[in-house]
């Protein structure tokens, strides 16, 4: 496995595999200019954690209000990540119209243990599939 | 992994990791390797490297590394118990973490004590050690720890 292989575009199942990897990046969103389908793939620790609320900022920033968050092939999830998420979720919320929408599947249960256990669920809204949450993003548009 | 593991005596080792987030996945695998090496199932060996993690991640956050820049971590077999210690040199202050326990530290705590059975927090000058635990099961005691 080469170094760059990180730059394939959504390439990065066998790179799950390797220690401390961490993917970020952006799916066509369906409807509305407002609207942002961010992906992360791997672990999200202190070393990554940054990375992803620099890039949730840079959509609010950009007038993106409405996000949806796919976290299905993330392996890990820290308390600096929850945070990321808690602070994504008081951001959004502030915005006329903001809505932030998690998605993580039924199989990923590490992970929606961690949401879980940190109480997430109770204030992010969090979806089992992709077209769950863009329904819900689509109804708060 | 660019810490230094040492293995004492089979039942002990000890990975020294630079104080630096680059470094969390190489503590997480060692946690994970170290607990399936004694016999834990998946889940625990998670719940394992989810706890080391965040107990390193706060020794970088608000501790303080050696004289070599490093973190020490260890893990010790007991009869009724497998335990990870997370050491660094700083004093820790009960003050400041009485205002944080809403904040992502105590958040990392309290998820720490979610998924161990002990954590225990060993706090002298210039010496910061959380140590934790999950009980060993029957059959782990018989086969993996060999006790």
């Amino acid at each position: 496995m080469s170094e760059d292989a990180g730059a394939g575009k959504r390439d990065h199942s066998a790179l799950e595999e390797r220690m401390g990897f961490f993917y970020i990046g952006e799916e066509a969103a369906p409807d509305g200019e407002d609207v942002a389908v961010v992906v992360a793939a791997g672990e999200i620790d202190f070393a990554a954690s940054p990375q992803l609320k620099e890039r949730i900022a840079e959509h609010v920033d950009a007038g993106r209000r409405r996000l949806l968050l796919d976290l299905s092939t993330v392996t890990f999830i820290d308390s600096t990540a929850i945070g990321v998420l808690m602070g994504a979720e008081m951001r959004v919320r502030e915005l006329d119209g903001g809505w932030l929408a998690l998605v993580c599947g039924d199989e990923n249960r590490r992970v929606l243990r961690i949401l879980e256990i940190a109480g997430i669920d109770s204030l992010i809204d969090v979806h089992r599939s992709r077209e769950e949450g863009l329904s819900a993003l689509a109804a708060a548009g | 992994m660019t810490g230094e593991r040492t293995v004492t005596d089979g039942i002990a080792s000890e990975l020294r990791l630079p104080a630096q987030a680059s470094e969390l996945a190489a503590a997480r695998e060692y946690a994970h390797e170290a607990a399936a090496a004694f016999g834990l199932d998946d889940d625990r060996c998670y719940e394992f490297a989810f706890a080391v993690n965040e107990a390193v991640t706060n020794a970088i956050r608000h501790g303080r590394p050696d004289e070599h820049g490093d973190i020490h971590l260890s893990v010790r077999a007991d009869a009724d118990r497998l335990t990870f210690a997370v050491r660094d040199c700083g004093t820790f202050a009960a003050s400041t973490f009485d205002r944080v326990t809403s904040s992502e530290r105590g958040r990392g705590f309290a998820l720490m004590a979610r998924l161990m059975d002990a954590v225990q927090l060993c706090a002298a000058p210039g010496s910061t050690t959380v140590r934790l635990s999950k009980l060993a099961c029957e059959s782990q005691l018989s086969a993996g720890l060999g006790v």
